[in-house]
């Protein structure tokens, strides 16, 4: 009788121990799930999920990340408001790391709101190899840059022709109808940072009028006015009088089949497409010399609740790993948050071929972003009189 | 008494019971539309009618709605979505009609193979369709040189201009149209036709006179739905439709997302809502009238 219950008692013991051992042992396996948001092009969220995700998961096996891609139907900005509501009723917003914000991204409400982690070597080891002269972010940490360019296909524009200035752009516009084009510049950087240079050129080339708090509906009337003028004055030369296509890369296949013979480019995306060929290797980039197209670097933020912190924490820092920073050239064809000089010595020779050599200047985005896309539709590309005085009508006079 | 009879009135008797499961059938589709559509869209409506220009809130303003119509330019977008919405809807008709017509008389592998040629619009997506037009429509792209093979060479892309947006709608609009215009034409008895043109009718009276009146109500129920499909589409106009004028759905989207506006936008959903709300009243006093003749 003792014995039966002793081993009944082993036997117990021994099936509990099983089971727990079992269930430890699948806790172990089942790696934490992050949810990374991103908005951004194709060739970002392809990078991300491909070549990142499985890199990132090899040196961390106990995470795995789930990549959610906030581009037309849900916008980073429903994410970021979902995600402060969260924080507001303390429920858990599933969100773990928000990718692909831009210095804009980070409005006052979320500043306001503490909804992001600020960064420092105490949570991210790689920060102090960031590159000092990046605009780096307390809340937002940069991990690719990337630049409009100019890109031209070398069939049909001699090297002389090519544009150094803005005023030489605009003058090799007017001199080839039809064969340049920009996108909208709300659908894509590629127009919207073109649209942006030409307000510098109608503002002295002086990026500094613009900041983050000065935008008012004032100023913007006042400032914006002659580049839209600029502007009117070319759309009747643009692609079939003012075809503007909804996005960069309808922008680039223009250029690809031949429909135009100059755009402005995402450094990234047009690198990327010379490499796996979808622009034929005639296509050739440029940079204005007078004053670069806007460009800048894409942050990662991470959300103060996000859901699970250390794992959100972890990618931050692989982002900005040396491994992770040579991808970010070879693979999409940007540039490196990192100091230059930690990058082997091939991958430095490119990068100052493709840099220009002066910083491009970064605009501000909020309210001028706003105002930009508003004003552009309202007066470059309408079929509507520039002008806003009514038409005069003829006084009705009196038949006799 | 007949049979007949008795099955009615059994039917009779067992009415309110299943009126009572009849409501609680349609009780989670209906508290589903309440919540996610009719109460967010009343909040919208609502607060375009108190808010001010300068976003103070007050009892009752049109501010909102003057603002818009004074405005040229959004005044523009909605004549333009107005325009090309029956545009693509005539168009459509004009299409649709003569393939209906070949389908009711015609039989064989032919047409059968015409009625799936019809049909096959309904399984491409939207997207899918605007990328597919783009490569066939743009310069240098297959029609481009399909053209120039005959010598045609003056060749302007409707890719980014109004066509381009009305050749994709009507593409996308043929199935549903070709569908709905065939299967009432279907309907119609044969003997019908036959004595009409028996005494003497020609192929447009018999067309005018006997079949139109009979497929009224089809007719009604396409344009009121081909009607409210267009005026409301957005990845067609966006992606083939020129940056401007655009096309409503496009320009809310833009006014929300790019422009921050939300009230705007909110203004320019309820001025789009009040038109679509037109067609769809045509179309529920169609169907409701169609249920009342048969019953």
């Amino acid at each position: 009788m003792r014995l039966q219950v002793h081993a009944l008692r082993l036997m117990l013991i021994s099936a509990i121990m099983v089971f727990a051992l079992g269930v430890l042992s699948v806790q172990a396996q089942e790696p934490t799930t992050l949810n990374v948001y991103v908005d951004a092009d194709t060739n970002i969220t392809d990078w991300l999920s491909n070549i990142v995700a499985p890199a990132f998961e090899a040196a961390n096996p106990q995470y795995k990340l789930n990549v959610v891609i906030a581009r037309g139907g849900i916008s980073m900005e429903d994410v970021i408001t979902r995600t402060m509501a969260a924080q507001q009723t303390g429920s858990d917003p599933q969100v773990d790391v928000i990718e692909g914000m831009d210095p804009s991204g980070f409005t006052q409400e979320t500043l306001d709101a503490e909804l992001w982690v600020n960064f420092s070597k105490d949570n991210i080891p790689n920060y102090d190899t960031l590159n000092p002269s990046v605009n780096i972010l307390p809340y937002g940490l940069p991990y690719r840059g990337s630049q409009v360019l100019i890109a031209y296909d070398s069939t049909q524009v001699t090297e002389e022709e090519v544009p150094k200035t803005f005023p030489d752009l605009i003058a090799w516009i007017k001199a080839h109808p039809g064969q340049f084009v920009y996108c909208r510049p709300d659908k894509g950087g590629s127009g919207g940072n073109f649209v942006i240079r030409a307000i510098y050129e109608a503002n002295g080339d002086d990026p500094s009028l613009f900041t983050a708090d000065n935008y008012s509906e004032d100023l913007a009337n006042q400032l914006l006015p002659p580049a839209w003028n600029i502007l009117s004055d070319i759309n009747a030369d643009i692609y079939q009088n003012g075809s503007y296509p909804a996005g960069n890369l309808p922008t680039l296949q223009l250029l690809a089949n031949g429909s135009v013979s100059m755009i402005t480019a995402w450094s990234d995306q047009s690198l990327q497409a010379l490499e796996n060929g979808t622009l034929p290797d005639t296509i050739k980039l440029t940079q204005l010399t007078d004053l670069p197209m806007s460009g800048g670097y894409v942050y990662t933020a991470i959300p103060v609740n996000a859901t699970h912190m250390d794992g959100a924490l972890a990618f931050a820092n692989y982002y900005v790993s040396l491994e992770n920073q040579q991808s970010v050239i070879k693979d999409i064809g940007g540039f490196p948050a990192i100091k230059p000089d930690l990058l082997p010595q091939d991958l430095q020779d490119l990068l100052s071929a493709a840099l220009s050599d002066k910083a491009p200047p970064i605009w501000p985005g909020g309210g001028w972003s706003d105002a930009r896309n508003s004003g552009w539709y309202k007066n470059v590309a309408t079929t509507l009189p520039a002008t806003e005085t009514p038409a005069p009508t003829v006084a009705p006079t009196a038949t006799p | 008494m007949t049979p007949a009879d008795n099955i009615t009135r059994s039917k009779r008797r067992n009415r309110p019971k299943s009126i009572a499961s009849g409501y609680l059938l349609i009780l989670p589709a209906l508290l589903l539309v309440v919540l996610i559509i009719v109460y967010p869209a009343a909040l919208s409506v609502i607060q375009t009618l108190t808010t001010k220009l300068d976003g103070s809130t007050t009892g009752f303003t049109l501010e909102q709605y003057t603002a818009f119509f004074n405005d040229p330019f959004s005044v523009t977008n909605l004549l333009y979505t107005l325009r090309v919405t029956f545009m693509v809807v005539g168009l459509l008709f004009l299409i649709c009609f003569p393939i209906a017509l070949y389908l009711r008389f015609s039989h064989g592998r032919l047409a059968s193979f015409i009625h799936i040629l019809a049909l096959f619009p309904l399984f491409v997506p939207g997207i899918v369709l605007a990328f597919a037009m783009i490569r066939f429509t743009i310069t240098h792209g297959l029609l481009a040189t399909l053209l120039s093979k005959f010598g045609i060479d003056q060749y302007t892309s409707p890719y980014l201009t109004t066509t381009g947006s009305i050749i994709g709608l009507v593409w996308e609009g043929i199935p549903f149209t070709t569908l709905i215009l065939s299967a009432a034409m279907v309907q119609i008895d044969d003997s019908l036709l036959e004595s009409a043109s028996d005494v003497g009718a020609n192929i447009w009276q018999v067309f005018w006179h006997i079949m139109l009146p009979l497929i009224k109500n089809a007719v009604v129920i396409i344009f009121a739905l081909e009607f409210l499909g267009v005026i409301g589409s957005y990845t067609i106009p966006y992606l083939l439709g020129p940056a401007e004028p655009e096309m409503m759905g496009v320009f809310m989207e833009r006014t929300y997302s790019q422009v921050h506006s939300p009230l705007q936008a909110q203004t320019q959903a309820v001025i789009t809502f009040v038109i679509a709300a037109i067609a769809g009243y045509l179309y529920v006093r169609t169907v409701a009238s169609q249920q009342k003749g048969e019953e």
